[in-house]
């Protein structure tokens, strides 16, 4: 699984951070600089919540 | 004044539903119509569909929070005269500078710093009433913990601090023909030159503090502008300090009168992440926002023209079926839950991670030292009105007294 984080439309909620914080880094001012990422093997639901939560959907999954 | 291009046209008066309960019904009463015209105020469009309030939050070109009269606030649709709100009424490229020194201070590694200040400050607010059985749970602990918080950490002195509750809580909390409301403006005045003074003051000799942060910070590699400096630290006082406490009234009245989400949170602490979402979906502080229209465009099906007023409900939004099922019942464990009672789009609450931390703190100690309060009901006070800022500013509790903890 991979997560595509759309940085331009992130906006710094940080409400992926909170639910999923092994998944989505954060930068000091609290945007998701994760860009794109291979989602270790165990943290796909963690992944998944994380995506649920943006409430800019700044996020998607691909499995 | 009717307008034959501006349709569909609804008879909303956001200032006229003047009760929490009165408020909520005539947005439910738009629930068929995400975008309107309506005729009040010198005629302006009502976002209320989420996915339209979300898309205009997140068009800024579009929907400009910049004023187009100096004097007069972009972000009311009331045409209150207020100090320019800095970030909130600048556009870029003006706003991207400026947002970033606070977003900075107020990141989410930053605001979890300050959590042990928040336990601090409900401990001592609590410590004021738990030995007597009862007290007013806004005067004595919901309004002055997130006070003291922001406060202590700007660095503003103890002595400041009542003073500035005057200004921003008394300001919502009293009708506007009271005594208590004229002292309130005139503690705005006194607001503004305390601020003035210590931005000044950090300037000569910076200290470890937020004001100094401020104060000195660089914009574009220059110093600062001293009245940019200024209108920031006045708009992040009155952004952080009335909001979340509004937050929290709102849970205090909620869990005294559905004692099955009170015993659950006592229960598993875990829910306190998503109840802290819920009780930002269904009681949103900040209810609605302003934006001017800056080009021809149709948005929702809807004409709008460069220049019209557009009135974004982040409580409609929060209650709209579409985005929300069974978007009327509070839902303790909700998930997902894309409120948009911080907005969203480049404006977003910069304060909503402090805020959940201030607010999971004060509600924390207050579960865990008095959990069986109960609210009388017959004395509570609400906000005179809800268009914009919605809270209460009296709720009388009682409960089993217990031991002062101390500091
Ligand atoms: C539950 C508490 C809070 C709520 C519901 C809330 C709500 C909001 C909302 C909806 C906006 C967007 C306004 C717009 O788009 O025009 C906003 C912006 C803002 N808030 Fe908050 N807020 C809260 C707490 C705080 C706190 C604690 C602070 C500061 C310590 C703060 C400071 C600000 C600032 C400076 C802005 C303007 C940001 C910008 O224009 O870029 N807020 N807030
Ligand atoms: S929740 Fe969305 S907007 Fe917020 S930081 Fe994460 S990706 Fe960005």
């Amino acid at each position: 699984m991979r997560v595509h984080v759309d940085v331009e439309r992130c906006t710094g909620h940080a409400r992926c951070w909170s639910v999923a914080p092994e998944v989505y880094e954060l930068d000091d001012l609290g945007y998701n600089v994760t860009a794109v990422k291979e989602v270790p093997p165990g943290l796909e639901e963690q992944a998944r919540k994380g995506a649920l939560a943006c409430p800019e959907q700044a996020i998607t999954i691909e499995d | 004044m009717r307008d034959a291009g501006r349709a569909p046209e609804v008879d909303f008066d956001v200032l006229a539903h003047r009760t929490l309960a009165a408020n909520d019904a005539a947005w439910a009463g738009l629930r068929d119509c995400p975008v309107a015209w309506t005729p009040h105020h010198g005629g302006h469009w009502v976002i209320s569909g989420y996915e339209a309030v979300a898309e205009a939050f997140r068009d800024w070109e579009t929907f400009s929070s910049a004023r187009t009269d100096p004097a007069v606030s972009s972000i009311t649709i009331s045409g209150a005269r207020l100090p320019l709100l800095v970030p909130e009424e600048l556009d870029p490229p003006e706003w991207h500078p400026v947002r970033r020194v606070l977003a900075a201070l107020l990141s989410p590694q930053a605001a979890e710093r300050l959590r042990p200040r928040a336990r601090h400050w409900a401990r001592v607010g609590i410590d004021r009433i738990i030995g007597s059985g009862r007290g007013e749970l806004v005067g004595d602990l919901i309004f002055p913990v997130p006070a003291a918080v922001t406060l202590e950490w700007l660095g503003f002195p103890e002595a400041d601090w009542p003073v500035f509750s005057h200004a921003f809580h008394d300001a919502a909390a009293y009708p506007h023909d009271t005594p208590e409301y004229r002292a309130a403006a005139a503690a705005g005045a006194a607001v503004l030159g305390r601020v003035t003074e210590e931005v000044a003051a950090r300037v000569a000799e910076p200290r470890d503090d937020g004001l100094t942060a401020i104060a000195c910070a660089e914009v574009d590699g220059t110093p600062i502008a001293r009245e940019m400096a200024e209108a920031l630290v006045f708009m992040t006082i009155g952004g952080g300090v009335d909001t979340t406490s509004a937050l929290a009234s709102a849970a205090v009245l909620h869990l005294h009168r559905h004692p099955d989400d009170r015993a659950r949170l006592l229960a598993e602490p875990d829910l306190w992440d998503p109840a802290t979402e819920e009780f930002l979906r269904v009681y949103p502080p900040a209810r609605t926002h302003a934006r001017t229209v800056t080009r021809d465009v149709e948005f929702g099906g809807c004409p709008m023209r460069a220049g019209d007023r557009v009135l974004l409900s982040e409580v409609a939004a929060g209650r709209d079926p579409e985005a929300f099922p069974d978007a009327d019942r509070f839902v303790i464990d909700r998930f997902p839950n894309r409120h948009l009672a911080f907005g969203a789009g480049i404006h977003r609450c910069p304060g909503s991670h402090l805020a959940r931390i201030v607010f999971r703190e004060l509600m924390g100690e207050l579960l865990e030292r008095i959990p069986d309060y109960r609210i009388v009901e017959p004395e509570v006070v609400e906000y005179p009105n809800w268009s914009m800022i919605g809270g209460w500013a009296a709720l009388p509790v009682a409960f089993t007294p217990g031991p002062r903890l101390g500091p």
